[in-house]
Protein backbone atom coordinates (compact mmCIF):
# COMPACT_ATOMS: atom_id res chain seq x y z
CA UNK A 1 0.00 0.00 0.00
CA UNK A 2 1.32 3.46 -1.02
CA UNK A 3 0.93 5.93 1.82
CA UNK A 4 1.85 9.66 2.17
CA UNK A 5 1.35 12.07 5.66
CA UNK A 6 0.32 15.15 4.84
CA UNK A 7 0.95 18.07 7.97
CA UNK A 8 -1.80 20.26 7.78
CA UNK A 9 -0.70 22.24 10.72
CA UNK A 10 0.65 25.44 8.18
CA UNK A 11 -2.24 24.98 5.40
CA UNK A 12 -5.53 26.50 4.72
CA UNK A 13 -8.29 24.36 3.34
CA UNK A 14 -7.67 24.91 0.37
CA UNK A 15 -4.66 23.73 -0.01
CA UNK A 16 -5.22 21.31 2.02
CA UNK A 17 -7.83 19.73 -0.16
CA UNK A 18 -6.02 20.62 -3.18
CA UNK A 19 -2.87 18.23 -1.28
CA UNK A 20 -5.41 15.54 -0.98
CA UNK A 21 -6.53 15.37 -4.38
CA UNK A 22 -3.31 15.20 -5.66
CA UNK A 23 -2.10 12.81 -3.60
CA UNK A 24 -5.10 10.79 -3.82
CA UNK A 25 -4.06 9.98 -7.40
CA UNK A 26 -1.04 8.54 -6.54
CA UNK A 27 -1.31 6.96 -3.12
CA UNK A 28 -3.77 4.53 -1.58
CA UNK A 29 -3.33 5.90 2.04
CA UNK A 30 -3.40 9.65 3.05
CA UNK A 31 -2.70 10.56 6.59
CA UNK A 32 -3.49 13.88 7.84
CA UNK A 33 -1.43 15.09 10.42
CA UNK A 34 -2.13 17.91 12.68
CA UNK A 35 -6.07 18.74 11.04
CA UNK A 36 -6.77 21.19 14.56
CA UNK A 37 -10.62 20.73 13.72
CA UNK A 38 -9.80 22.59 10.36
CA UNK A 39 -13.46 23.06 8.80
CA UNK A 40 -13.85 21.57 4.93
CA UNK A 41 -11.46 18.83 5.04
CA UNK A 42 -11.32 16.36 1.89
CA UNK A 43 -14.28 17.83 0.37
CA UNK A 44 -15.54 16.77 -2.58
CA UNK A 45 -12.81 14.19 -3.21
CA UNK A 46 -13.71 11.63 -6.02
CA UNK A 47 -11.12 9.12 -5.66
CA UNK A 48 -11.89 5.61 -3.07
CA UNK A 49 -8.70 6.13 -1.42
CA UNK A 50 -8.03 5.51 2.50
CA UNK A 51 -8.23 8.92 4.08
CA UNK A 52 -6.74 9.13 7.86
CA UNK A 53 -7.52 12.31 10.16
CA UNK A 54 -5.20 12.02 12.88
CA UNK A 55 -7.09 14.66 15.25
CA UNK A 56 -10.28 16.22 15.20
CA UNK A 57 -11.94 17.08 12.05
CA UNK A 58 -14.46 20.83 11.63
CA UNK A 59 -17.29 21.61 9.26
CA UNK A 60 -18.38 19.41 6.83
CA UNK A 61 -15.51 17.14 6.95
CA UNK A 62 -15.98 15.00 4.08
CA UNK A 63 -18.60 16.32 2.26
CA UNK A 64 -19.42 15.35 -1.14
CA UNK A 65 -16.94 12.70 -1.56
CA UNK A 66 -17.76 9.84 -3.71
CA UNK A 67 -16.18 6.75 -2.57
CA UNK A 68 -13.26 7.80 -0.30
CA UNK A 69 -12.44 5.92 3.40
CA UNK A 70 -12.50 8.61 5.94
CA UNK A 71 -11.05 7.85 9.53
CA UNK A 72 -11.17 10.43 12.01
CA UNK A 73 -9.57 9.99 15.39
CA UNK A 74 -10.54 12.88 16.93
CA UNK A 75 -14.13 14.75 16.99
CA UNK A 76 -16.07 16.08 14.04
CA UNK A 77 -18.15 19.23 14.05
CA UNK A 78 -21.15 20.16 11.93
CA UNK A 79 -22.52 18.10 8.76
CA UNK A 80 -19.44 15.86 8.98
CA UNK A 81 -19.90 13.57 5.22
CA UNK A 82 -22.67 15.97 4.47
CA UNK A 83 -23.99 14.72 0.47
CA UNK A 84 -21.54 11.87 0.22
CA UNK A 85 -22.75 9.53 -2.36
CA UNK A 86 -20.53 6.81 -1.27
CA UNK A 87 -17.78 5.92 0.49
CA UNK A 88 -17.48 5.80 4.72
CA UNK A 89 -16.68 8.29 7.25
CA UNK A 90 -15.87 7.35 10.86
CA UNK A 91 -15.22 9.42 13.67
CA UNK A 92 -13.96 7.89 16.86
CA UNK A 93 -14.92 10.60 18.95
CA UNK A 94 -18.31 12.60 19.10
CA UNK A 95 -19.29 14.94 16.50
CA UNK A 96 -21.59 17.99 16.09
CA UNK A 97 -25.00 18.90 14.41
CA UNK A 98 -26.50 17.63 10.83
CA UNK A 99 -24.02 14.00 11.27
CA UNK A 100 -25.11 12.48 7.47
CA UNK A 101 -27.07 15.63 6.59
CA UNK A 102 -28.00 14.38 3.00
CA UNK A 103 -26.53 11.62 2.42
CA UNK A 104 -27.28 10.01 -1.17
CA UNK A 105 -25.25 6.78 -0.35
CA UNK A 106 -22.10 5.40 1.98
CA UNK A 107 -22.30 4.81 5.73
CA UNK A 108 -21.20 7.33 8.47
CA UNK A 109 -20.11 6.50 12.18
CA UNK A 110 -19.88 7.91 14.74
CA UNK A 111 -18.76 6.10 18.00
CA UNK A 112 -20.01 8.42 20.50
CA UNK A 113 -22.36 11.78 21.02
CA UNK A 114 -23.68 14.07 18.24
CA UNK A 115 -25.93 16.87 18.25
CA UNK A 116 -29.07 17.70 16.15
CA UNK A 117 -30.79 16.96 13.29
CA UNK A 118 -28.79 13.84 12.25
CA UNK A 119 -29.74 12.65 9.23
CA UNK A 120 -31.45 15.38 8.46
CA UNK A 121 -32.86 14.98 4.08
CA UNK A 122 -30.69 12.48 4.08
CA UNK A 123 -31.47 10.42 0.87
CA UNK A 124 -30.02 6.92 1.73
CA UNK A 125 -27.21 4.88 3.20
CA UNK A 126 -26.53 4.66 6.69
CA UNK A 127 -25.98 6.32 9.45
CA UNK A 128 -24.75 4.64 12.67
CA UNK A 129 -24.85 6.69 16.42
CA UNK A 130 -22.49 4.54 18.91
CA UNK A 131 -24.14 7.11 21.95
CA UNK A 132 -27.07 9.94 21.88
CA UNK A 133 -28.37 11.58 18.91
CA UNK A 134 -30.38 15.07 19.71
CA UNK A 135 -33.11 16.64 18.23
CA UNK A 136 -35.20 16.43 15.62
CA UNK A 137 -32.69 13.48 14.15
CA UNK A 138 -34.10 12.10 10.96
CA UNK A 139 -35.72 15.54 10.08
CA UNK A 140 -37.19 15.12 6.33
CA UNK A 141 -35.63 11.77 6.02
CA UNK A 142 -35.89 10.65 2.54
CA UNK A 143 -34.64 6.97 2.64
CA UNK A 144 -31.40 5.21 4.29
CA UNK A 145 -31.32 4.49 7.74
CA UNK A 146 -30.08 5.67 11.25
CA UNK A 147 -29.03 3.02 13.62
CA UNK A 148 -28.99 5.42 17.43
CA UNK A 149 -27.50 3.45 20.25
CA UNK A 150 -27.97 5.42 23.02
CA UNK A 151 -30.93 7.73 23.10
CA UNK A 152 -32.87 9.95 20.77
CA UNK A 153 -33.84 13.07 21.70
CA UNK A 154 -36.89 15.63 20.87
CA UNK A 155 -39.02 15.27 17.88
CA UNK A 156 -37.13 12.14 16.31
CA UNK A 157 -38.51 11.58 12.37
CA UNK A 158 -39.64 15.20 12.47
CA UNK A 159 -41.66 14.77 8.89
CA UNK A 160 -39.83 11.70 7.65
CA UNK A 161 -40.86 10.70 4.48
CA UNK A 162 -39.31 7.33 3.69
CA UNK A 163 -36.29 5.35 5.49
CA UNK A 164 -36.15 4.19 9.34
CA UNK A 165 -34.25 4.97 12.92
CA UNK A 166 -33.20 2.27 15.17
CA UNK A 167 -32.67 3.56 18.58
CA UNK A 168 -31.84 1.05 21.08
CA UNK A 169 -32.30 3.61 23.69
CA UNK A 170 -35.21 5.70 25.11
CA UNK A 171 -37.31 8.09 22.55
CA UNK A 172 -37.81 11.73 24.30
CA UNK A 173 -40.34 12.19 21.76
CA UNK A 174 -41.59 11.94 18.23
CA UNK A 175 -41.84 14.58 15.47
CA UNK A 176 -44.68 14.89 12.86
CA UNK A 177 -45.66 11.65 10.77
CA UNK A 178 -43.47 9.40 12.67
CA UNK A 179 -44.55 6.42 14.62
CA UNK A 180 -43.21 3.62 16.53
CA UNK A 181 -43.15 0.09 15.47
CA UNK A 182 -41.33 -2.98 16.74
CA UNK A 183 -38.34 -4.24 14.91
CA UNK A 184 -38.83 -8.27 13.29
CA UNK A 185 -36.43 -10.69 12.74
CA UNK A 186 -35.40 -9.29 9.17
CA UNK A 187 -34.96 -5.73 10.96
CA UNK A 188 -32.64 -7.62 13.73
CA UNK A 189 -30.70 -9.93 11.44
CA UNK A 190 -29.59 -6.69 9.09
CA UNK A 191 -28.61 -4.98 12.48
CA UNK A 192 -26.43 -8.17 13.38
CA UNK A 193 -24.63 -8.07 10.16
CA UNK A 194 -23.99 -3.86 9.87
CA UNK A 195 -23.23 -3.17 13.37
CA UNK A 196 -20.04 -5.77 14.10
CA UNK A 197 -18.50 -4.86 10.76
CA UNK A 198 -17.99 -1.23 12.66
CA UNK A 199 -17.27 -2.75 16.14
CA UNK A 200 -20.22 -2.52 17.71
CA UNK A 201 -20.52 -5.67 19.41
CA UNK A 202 -23.89 -6.30 21.20
CA UNK A 203 -25.15 -9.19 23.55
CA UNK A 204 -27.77 -11.15 21.07
CA UNK A 205 -30.84 -10.06 23.87
CA UNK A 206 -29.91 -6.09 23.54
CA UNK A 207 -31.47 -6.56 19.18
CA UNK A 208 -34.71 -6.67 20.84
CA UNK A 209 -34.21 -3.49 22.66
CA UNK A 210 -34.24 -1.55 19.56
CA UNK A 211 -37.34 0.09 18.39
CA UNK A 212 -38.11 1.49 15.05
CA UNK A 213 -39.15 4.78 13.76
CA UNK A 214 -40.61 4.81 10.31
CA UNK A 215 -43.13 7.68 8.51
CA UNK A 216 -47.28 7.67 9.11
CA UNK A 217 -47.46 8.60 5.65
CA UNK A 218 -45.25 9.67 3.00
CA UNK A 219 -47.64 12.34 2.19
CA UNK A 220 -48.05 13.96 5.21
CA UNK A 221 -48.70 17.43 4.07
CA UNK A 222 -51.10 16.93 0.87
CA UNK A 223 -53.24 14.59 -0.42
CA UNK A 224 -55.41 12.33 1.19
CA UNK A 225 -55.82 9.87 4.28
CA UNK A 226 -53.01 9.39 6.79
CA UNK A 227 -51.94 6.00 5.47
CA UNK A 228 -51.97 7.21 1.92
CA UNK A 229 -49.66 5.63 -0.03
CA UNK A 230 -47.96 4.88 3.51
CA UNK B 1 -21.54 34.27 11.24
CA UNK B 2 -19.23 35.93 14.38
CA UNK B 3 -17.24 33.69 17.00
CA UNK B 4 -17.90 33.02 20.83
CA UNK B 5 -15.60 32.12 23.57
CA UNK B 6 -15.49 31.84 27.04
CA UNK B 7 -12.75 30.80 29.01
CA UNK B 8 -12.61 30.33 33.43
CA UNK B 9 -9.67 29.05 35.80
CA UNK B 10 -11.84 27.19 38.52
CA UNK B 11 -8.91 28.24 41.17
CA UNK B 12 -9.73 31.68 41.60
CA UNK B 13 -6.17 32.55 40.95
CA UNK B 14 -5.00 35.04 37.89
CA UNK B 15 -4.10 33.44 35.08
CA UNK B 16 -2.92 34.53 31.78
CA UNK B 17 -6.53 34.59 30.29
CA UNK B 18 -5.78 37.87 27.76
CA UNK B 19 -3.03 35.52 26.10
CA UNK B 20 -5.66 32.43 26.34
CA UNK B 21 -8.14 34.28 24.72
CA UNK B 22 -6.42 35.66 21.97
CA UNK B 23 -5.70 32.36 21.05
CA UNK B 24 -9.25 30.96 21.37
CA UNK B 25 -10.85 34.13 19.28
CA UNK B 26 -7.11 34.04 16.43
CA UNK B 27 -8.79 30.07 16.17
CA UNK B 28 -12.23 31.60 15.59
CA UNK B 29 -11.08 34.56 13.21
CA UNK B 30 -12.38 32.46 10.24
CA UNK B 31 -15.74 33.25 11.51
CA UNK B 32 -16.07 37.01 12.10
CA UNK B 33 -13.50 39.62 10.32
CA UNK B 34 -14.72 42.73 11.22
CA UNK B 35 -13.97 43.12 14.99
CA UNK B 36 -12.99 41.55 17.57
CA UNK B 37 -13.32 42.16 21.63
CA UNK B 38 -12.11 40.73 25.04
CA UNK B 39 -14.19 41.42 28.41
CA UNK B 40 -11.32 40.23 30.73
CA UNK B 41 -12.11 39.37 34.37
CA UNK B 42 -10.86 39.75 37.83
CA UNK B 43 -7.31 41.11 36.86
CA UNK B 44 -7.51 45.35 36.91
CA UNK B 45 -7.51 45.34 40.53
CA UNK B 46 -9.37 48.67 40.87
CA UNK B 47 -9.78 50.06 44.55
CA UNK B 48 -13.59 50.05 45.66
CA UNK B 49 -15.22 52.30 43.50
CA UNK B 50 -12.74 52.73 41.55
CA UNK B 51 -13.48 52.46 37.49
CA UNK B 52 -11.40 52.34 34.52
CA UNK B 53 -13.22 54.32 31.84
CA UNK B 54 -12.55 53.43 27.77
CA UNK B 55 -13.57 56.22 25.60
CA UNK B 56 -13.08 56.73 21.96
CA UNK B 57 -11.98 59.96 21.06
CA UNK B 58 -11.34 61.44 16.77
CA UNK B 59 -7.95 63.01 16.76
CA UNK B 60 -8.96 66.36 16.82
CA UNK B 61 -7.42 69.45 18.62
CA UNK B 62 -8.92 69.83 22.06
CA UNK B 63 -11.29 66.73 22.00
CA UNK B 64 -9.10 64.87 24.78
CA UNK B 65 -9.48 68.12 27.05
CA UNK B 66 -12.91 68.20 26.49
CA UNK B 67 -13.20 64.72 27.85
CA UNK B 68 -10.82 65.64 30.73
CA UNK B 69 -12.82 68.17 31.80
CA UNK B 70 -15.96 66.80 32.08
CA UNK B 71 -14.65 63.78 33.65
CA UNK B 72 -12.95 66.24 36.28
CA UNK B 73 -16.07 67.90 36.87
CA UNK B 74 -16.93 64.88 38.86
CA UNK B 75 -14.37 63.09 40.00
CA UNK B 76 -10.19 63.71 39.49
CA UNK B 77 -8.83 61.37 37.03
CA UNK B 78 -6.47 59.52 38.58
CA UNK B 79 -4.53 57.86 35.98
CA UNK B 80 -4.76 58.16 32.09
CA UNK B 81 -2.99 56.73 29.37
CA UNK B 82 -3.98 57.04 24.98
CA UNK B 83 -3.82 54.18 23.17
CA UNK B 84 -3.67 55.04 19.38
CA UNK B 85 -6.52 52.87 17.24
CA UNK B 86 -6.75 53.15 13.40
CA UNK B 87 -8.89 55.54 11.42
CA UNK B 88 -7.70 58.85 13.28
CA UNK B 89 -8.85 57.34 16.59
CA UNK B 90 -7.26 56.98 19.86
CA UNK B 91 -8.52 55.25 22.84
CA UNK B 92 -7.75 57.57 25.75
CA UNK B 93 -8.39 55.39 29.00
CA UNK B 94 -8.28 56.88 32.15
CA UNK B 95 -8.83 55.61 35.64
CA UNK B 96 -11.64 57.47 38.14
CA UNK B 97 -13.38 57.21 41.43
CA UNK B 98 -17.04 57.69 42.03
CA UNK B 99 -18.98 57.53 45.12
CA UNK B 100 -21.03 54.80 43.88
CA UNK B 101 -21.98 52.77 40.90
CA UNK B 102 -25.18 54.70 40.18
CA UNK B 103 -22.68 57.92 38.77
CA UNK B 104 -21.36 56.03 36.02
CA UNK B 105 -23.59 55.83 33.29
CA UNK B 106 -24.73 59.35 34.17
CA UNK B 107 -21.25 60.34 33.71
CA UNK B 108 -20.81 58.70 30.81
CA UNK B 109 -23.83 60.10 29.09
CA UNK B 110 -22.51 63.07 29.55
CA UNK B 111 -19.01 62.43 27.76
CA UNK B 112 -20.87 61.00 25.32
CA UNK B 113 -22.87 64.23 24.40
CA UNK B 114 -19.17 65.55 22.69
CA UNK B 115 -19.12 65.42 19.18
CA UNK B 116 -16.75 62.71 18.11
CA UNK B 117 -16.39 61.21 20.87
CA UNK B 118 -17.98 57.78 22.34
CA UNK B 119 -17.79 55.98 25.73
CA UNK B 120 -16.97 52.11 24.89
CA UNK B 121 -17.24 51.67 28.82
CA UNK B 122 -16.78 51.50 32.08
CA UNK B 123 -15.97 49.33 34.27
CA UNK B 124 -14.84 47.76 37.74
CA UNK B 125 -14.12 44.42 37.67
CA UNK B 126 -12.94 43.72 34.36
CA UNK B 127 -11.12 45.58 31.48
CA UNK B 128 -12.99 45.44 27.85
CA UNK B 129 -10.77 45.83 24.75
CA UNK B 130 -12.55 45.81 21.74
CA UNK B 131 -11.74 47.74 18.20
CA UNK B 132 -12.14 46.92 14.55
CA UNK B 133 -9.67 44.62 12.68
CA UNK B 134 -8.38 40.80 12.91
CA UNK B 135 -7.69 39.22 16.67
CA UNK B 136 -4.18 39.29 16.24
CA UNK B 137 -4.08 43.37 14.92
CA UNK B 138 -6.53 44.22 18.00
CA UNK B 139 -4.02 42.45 20.64
CA UNK B 140 -1.06 43.68 19.12
CA UNK B 141 -2.83 47.30 19.59
CA UNK B 142 -3.68 46.99 23.11
CA UNK B 143 -1.51 43.77 24.31
CA UNK B 144 -3.95 41.31 25.40
CA UNK B 145 -1.50 38.86 25.84
CA UNK B 146 -0.24 40.69 28.98
CA UNK B 147 -3.45 40.41 31.08
CA UNK B 148 -3.91 38.69 33.43
CA UNK B 149 -7.23 37.53 34.92
CA UNK B 150 -9.13 34.64 36.24
CA UNK B 151 -11.64 34.64 33.61
CA UNK B 152 -12.87 36.25 30.40
CA UNK B 153 -15.20 36.08 27.35
CA UNK B 154 -14.31 37.25 23.68
CA UNK B 155 -15.92 38.24 20.21
CA UNK B 156 -15.24 37.60 16.49
CA UNK B 157 -17.57 39.70 14.79
CA UNK B 158 -19.12 39.27 11.16
CA UNK B 159 -21.52 41.98 10.84
CA UNK B 160 -25.02 41.19 9.78
CA UNK B 161 -27.50 43.78 11.42
CA UNK B 162 -25.54 46.86 12.59
CA UNK B 163 -22.59 49.05 11.41
CA UNK B 164 -18.98 48.20 11.99
CA UNK B 165 -17.50 50.43 14.09
CA UNK B 166 -15.36 50.13 17.49
CA UNK B 167 -18.66 50.53 19.51
CA UNK B 168 -20.64 47.81 17.89
CA UNK B 169 -18.01 45.52 18.35
CA UNK B 170 -18.48 42.83 21.12
CA UNK B 171 -19.08 42.54 23.68
CA UNK B 172 -21.72 44.83 25.20
CA UNK B 173 -22.17 46.54 28.65
CA UNK B 174 -25.33 46.73 30.55
CA UNK B 175 -25.37 49.34 33.75
CA UNK B 176 -28.36 48.04 35.01
CA UNK B 177 -26.07 46.05 37.39
CA UNK B 178 -21.81 45.95 37.46
CA UNK B 179 -19.86 44.34 34.91
CA UNK B 180 -22.26 42.30 33.14
CA UNK B 181 -21.11 41.75 29.51
CA UNK B 182 -22.31 39.72 26.27
CA UNK B 183 -21.12 38.53 23.35
CA UNK B 184 -23.16 36.67 20.98
CA UNK B 185 -23.73 34.88 17.66
CA UNK B 186 -26.93 35.22 16.34
CA UNK B 187 -30.11 37.49 15.77
CA UNK B 188 -32.60 37.93 18.07
CA UNK B 189 -35.98 38.31 16.25
CA UNK B 190 -38.63 39.38 18.47
CA UNK B 191 -36.08 42.53 19.44
CA UNK B 192 -38.65 44.86 20.03
CA UNK B 193 -40.74 42.56 22.68
CA UNK B 194 -37.39 41.93 24.26
CA UNK B 195 -36.65 45.78 24.35
CA UNK B 196 -39.99 47.53 25.08
CA UNK B 197 -40.45 46.12 28.78
CA UNK B 198 -36.50 46.87 29.44
CA UNK B 199 -37.24 50.66 28.15
CA UNK B 200 -40.52 51.33 30.42
CA UNK B 201 -38.75 50.12 33.54
CA UNK B 202 -35.65 52.95 32.50
CA UNK B 203 -33.38 51.36 31.09
CA UNK B 204 -31.34 53.14 28.52
CA UNK B 205 -30.57 51.65 25.14
CA UNK B 206 -27.57 53.54 22.86
CA UNK B 207 -28.14 51.09 19.84
CA UNK B 208 -31.02 48.87 17.92
CA UNK B 209 -28.36 46.42 18.37
CA UNK B 210 -29.72 42.76 19.35
CA UNK B 211 -26.58 42.21 21.11
CA UNK B 212 -27.17 45.24 23.85
CA UNK B 213 -30.55 44.06 24.14
CA UNK B 214 -29.58 40.53 25.34
CA UNK B 215 -27.08 41.77 28.11
CA UNK B 216 -29.72 44.34 29.35
CA UNK B 217 -32.49 42.17 29.34
CA UNK B 218 -29.69 39.45 31.32
CA UNK B 219 -28.28 42.47 33.78
CA UNK B 220 -32.00 42.88 34.32
CA UNK B 221 -32.89 39.72 35.34
CA UNK B 222 -29.32 39.66 37.56
CA UNK B 223 -30.75 43.08 38.99
CA UNK B 224 -34.11 41.66 39.77
CA UNK B 225 -32.05 38.46 41.86
CA UNK B 226 -31.90 35.98 39.22
CA UNK B 227 -28.69 33.66 39.10
CA UNK B 228 -26.75 33.73 35.93
CA UNK B 229 -28.25 30.10 35.32
CA UNK B 230 -31.44 31.14 36.13
CA UNK B 231 -31.35 34.27 33.66
CA UNK B 232 -30.05 32.33 30.71
CA UNK B 233 -32.55 29.53 31.27
CA UNK B 234 -35.28 32.36 31.42
CA UNK B 235 -33.58 34.22 28.31
CA UNK B 236 -34.07 30.73 25.93
CA UNK B 237 -37.45 30.79 27.13
CA UNK B 238 -38.09 34.50 26.22
CA UNK B 239 -36.03 35.22 23.03
CA UNK B 240 -37.03 34.07 19.52
CA UNK B 241 -34.24 33.41 16.15
CA UNK B 242 -31.24 31.60 15.93
CA UNK B 243 -28.57 32.73 18.87
CA UNK B 244 -26.08 31.08 20.89
CA UNK B 245 -24.36 33.90 23.35
CA UNK B 246 -21.86 34.35 26.21
CA UNK B 247 -22.51 36.19 29.63
CA UNK B 248 -19.54 37.44 31.71
CA UNK B 249 -20.13 38.32 35.35
CA UNK B 250 -17.80 39.53 37.76
CA UNK B 251 -18.19 35.93 39.21
CA UNK B 252 -18.23 33.58 35.93
CA UNK B 253 -19.23 33.04 32.41
CA UNK B 254 -22.15 31.03 30.91
CA UNK B 255 -23.64 30.40 26.77
CA UNK B 256 -27.37 29.90 26.50
CA UNK B 257 -28.44 28.59 23.13
CA UNK B 258 -31.69 29.00 21.20
CA UNK B 259 -34.40 26.13 21.09
CA UNK B 260 -33.87 25.00 17.78
CA UNK B 261 -29.84 25.01 18.03
CA UNK B 262 -29.24 27.21 15.05
CA UNK B 263 -25.75 28.80 16.20
CA UNK B 264 -23.42 26.50 17.28
CA UNK B 265 -22.03 25.86 20.95
CA UNK B 266 -19.39 23.64 22.33
CA UNK B 267 -18.02 23.20 25.82
CA UNK B 268 -14.94 21.38 27.46
CA UNK B 269 -14.14 20.75 31.23
CA UNK B 270 -11.80 19.38 33.57
CA UNK B 271 -10.75 19.91 37.28
CA UNK B 272 -9.07 23.27 36.33
CA UNK B 273 -10.61 25.02 33.41
CA UNK B 274 -14.11 25.21 32.22
CA UNK B 275 -14.04 26.82 28.53
CA UNK B 276 -16.77 27.19 26.05
CA UNK B 277 -16.67 28.65 22.26
CA UNK B 278 -18.46 28.55 18.68
CA UNK B 279 -16.05 25.62 17.55
CA UNK B 280 -13.82 22.76 19.22
CA UNK B 281 -10.71 24.34 17.20
CA UNK B 282 -11.13 27.18 19.81
CA UNK B 283 -11.47 25.03 22.77
CA UNK B 284 -7.99 22.99 21.69
CA UNK B 285 -6.24 26.58 22.56
CA UNK B 286 -6.52 26.28 25.90
CA UNK B 287 -6.82 22.22 26.26
CA UNK B 288 -5.63 19.47 24.52
CA UNK B 289 -8.84 17.27 25.02
CA UNK B 290 -10.91 15.42 22.49
CA UNK B 291 -13.59 15.25 25.21
CA UNK B 292 -16.13 17.69 24.12
CA UNK B 293 -19.99 18.21 24.83
CA UNK B 294 -22.51 19.89 22.32
CA UNK B 295 -24.57 22.36 24.00
CA UNK B 296 -28.14 21.15 22.68
CA UNK B 297 -31.37 23.12 21.33
CA UNK B 298 -32.30 25.45 24.49
CA UNK B 299 -29.37 23.92 26.86
CA UNK B 300 -27.73 27.15 29.08
CA UNK B 301 -24.21 26.10 30.78
CA UNK B 302 -22.50 28.74 33.12
CA UNK B 303 -20.10 28.03 35.83
CA UNK B 304 -18.95 30.83 38.59
CA UNK B 305 -16.38 30.97 40.91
Amino acid sequence: MREIEIDAGSMVPRDLNRAVKQAAKEYDKIIIKNPNAMHYMVAGLTDEVEILIDGSAGYFAGTMIDGANIHITGNAGWFPADNMTAGEVIVDGAAGDGVGQGIYGGTVVVRRNVGSRTGEIMKNGTIIIGGNSGFMSGLFMMGGRIIVLGDISDDAGESIIRGAIYVMGDIKSLGKNAKIVEVDEEDKEELKKLLPAYGFDLEEEKYSKFRKIVPRSKRPFYGGKESEEG
Amino acid sequence: MCGIAGVVFKDRKLHPVGEIMTRMLDALQHRGPDSAGFSIYGGLGLGENEYLLNIEVKEKSGLIEQVKKIVNTVTPIEKEEIIPSVENYNIYRCKIALNSFDELKPLIMDIDKIDDVIVLNGSHSFEMIKDVGSVKEIADRYDTYSKMGTHAIGHTRFSTESIVDRYHAHPFQSYITPDITVVHNGQITNYWKIRDPLERKGHIFETNNDTECIVHYIANKIYEGYKLEEALEQSIIDMDGPFSYIVGTPNGVGIAKDQLGLRPGVLAENDEVFAIASEEVSLRAVMDTHEIDQISPGESRAYTI
